[in-house]
């Protein structure tokens, strides 16, 4: 696994000048805009979602046949791309945190505790994001896969948008809806924890769909 | 070392069911014509396909419950595909070394020298020929026990043909019992490297013989109407008929010889026993 590893941070060396990019222009941001927690989400999701690059790197050119007939088992492969986007995200994520922090306090606009306050609600949420695209990446291939992760996010808001909805019209007090008036009532760090047990469950679950899809997959 | 009984592989009209065997310190040929049956044998040996039937064993082991360590024993090069072009011969060094246990930093960076391969360009900047180098080169430098190489040779010339071949030779000459399986277009390549060649048609394997043995006993015995008429057919494997007559490919080049002086017997090359072979009737 560490050999892949390295191979997807070799790719990405490769790509040292996107990385300065949004490196820069998430410092410039932090510098203009009033919410600097902003740069964080930003960042993590460019960040974590180079995984899916990597992916269509591995495809590319029919790269997957002579990469499967090195010493690498399909599991282990899945694996790595979570792996690889988990320390990516993590990575990017820590660097955004501390900008957002210190041009916030430096700007006075933000304090830090209300930084990092917004950085730990970004992370599961990042985390959830992986679980669902990396799936329909190695399902769907490079092109149509981002297609299809698109749609499914865009279904799961057109959902949660319409069961509000219609819980609003027949005013009834969904039990979700329930959860979050009471939120307020918990425990943040509670909160903070469940979100980040439920993102790993997510997550765990995700990787197995991925092992099943890559063990049916012919190059 | 290598043992496939009738692998079945189903693709919508064509029907992949060959058997082989892989004989320690064998080099052996697979030959046949582009759609014939070539790279998806190589690709159910290396589980990149799920197959719909029959074994296929390696080190005495089903290649789908093949592990990591399994695989470190293989070489391969595959024609259609390779290291991402991405990335340069300096990134790929250290994801060998941490794939492979045994893979030999010192002895590939002197191959990649040799043949002249630049050290920090994309491999997506090489020339065919240099793809070509660098695939082989990977596959013999850590030690595996078979090489598994489909097209190796394709787009090289002549010169670097006869560099890579020498490669493979210095390869099997290295290390007692270690094999190799190669496919080529170029026939020339395999007389002079193979021991045994199988020759698969439509999904079959329709010719298995040593090396030596096709060079020294197969011909092609060329013969008018009128000659063919008369010719003993019970070692003629395929007649096929010629403007001058029949051209006939026998197993039993020593037998037409000594019965049939007058007649024009030529030793066959892979390239014609192929034609014949595929072309011919029985």
């Amino acid at each position: 696994m560490k050999g892949l590893l390295i191979k997807d941070m070799k790719l990405m060396l490769n790509q040292k000048r996107f990385f300065v990019t949004i490196g820069f222009i998430a410092v410039m941001m932090a510098a203009v805009v009033k919410d600097t927690s902003f740069i964080i989400s930003y960042m993590t999701v460019l960040g974590a979602m180079f995984t899916i690059s990597t992916i269509s790197y591995d495809e590319f050119d029919n790269g997957n046949a002579f990469l499967f007939s090195l010493p690498v088992t399909r599991a282990r492969y899945v694996l790595e791309k979570y792996g690889f986007g988990v320390i990516i995200g993590i990575s990017c994520w820590l660097f955004s945190v501390l900008v957002a922090a210190a041009i916030g306090e430096m700007r006075k606009i933000m304090p830090v505790r209300d930084t990092l306050l917004i950085a730990v609600e970004v992370l599961p949420v990042i985390l959830i994001l992986l679980a669902v695209i990396i799936p329909f990446q190695l399902k769907f291939g490079a092109e149509k896969g981002r297609i299809v992760s698109v749609a499914a996010i865009g279904a799961v808001v057109v959902v949660f948008i319409f069961t509000e909805k219609a819980a609003e019209i027949l005013n009834i007090d969904l039990e979700l809806a329930a959860l979050i008036d009471h939120a307020a009532e918990w425990n943040w760090g509670m909160i903070a924890a469940a979100a980040m047990a439920l993102a790993l469950v997510l997550l765990l679950l995700s990787a197995k769909i991925s092992i099943r899809i890559m063990e049916k997959k012919e190059f | 070392m290598l043992k496939i009984e009738h692998l079945v592989k189903r693709y919508g009209d064509f029907t992949l069911d060959c058997s082989m065997e892989i004989k320690p310190g064998c080099i052996t040929g697979l030959v046949g014509q582009n759609g014939a049956g070539k790279s998806t044998t190589f690709k159910a040996i290396l589980g990149l396909i799920h197959r719909d039937g029959g074994k296929v064993e390696l080190f005495g082991k089903d290649v789908e419950k093949f592990s990591v360590k399994d695989k470190q024993k293989l070489g391969v090069v595959l024609s259609d595909s390779g290291f991402s072009g991405y990335l340069d011969i300096h990134d790929i060094i250290p994801v060998l070394t941490n794939l492979y246990d045994t893979f030999d930093r010192d002895f590939f960076m002197k191959q990649v020298q040799r043949f002249g391969l630049p050290i920090n360009k994309k491999i997506k900047e090489f020339s065919t020929g240099m793809k070509a180098k660098l695939k082989v080169i990977a596959a013999v430098s850590h030690q595996s026990e078979l090489l598994i190489l489909d097209e190796p040779t394709v787009g090289l010339d002549v010169i670097a043909r006869d560099e890579l071949l020498e490669l493979l030779r210095e390869y099997m000459e290295a290390k007692e019992k270690r094999s190799i399986l190669i496919s080529s277009h170029i026939s020339g390549d395999l007389e002079s490297l193979c021991d045994e060649l199988y020759m698969i048609h439509d999904g079959k394997m329709i010719l298995h013989e040593d090396t030596d043995v096709l060079l020294s006993d197969y011909a092609v015995i060329k013969v008018s109407s009128s000659q063919y008429a008369e010719l003993d057919k019970q070692y003629i494997l395929r007649h096929k008929k010629e403007s001058f007559g029949y051209s006939c490919l026998t197993n039993q080049r020593g037998y037409y010889l000594e019965n049939y002086p007058g007649a024009v017997i030529e030793k066959a090359a892979v390239d014609e026993l192929i034609t014949m072979m595929i072309r011919g009737d029985v």
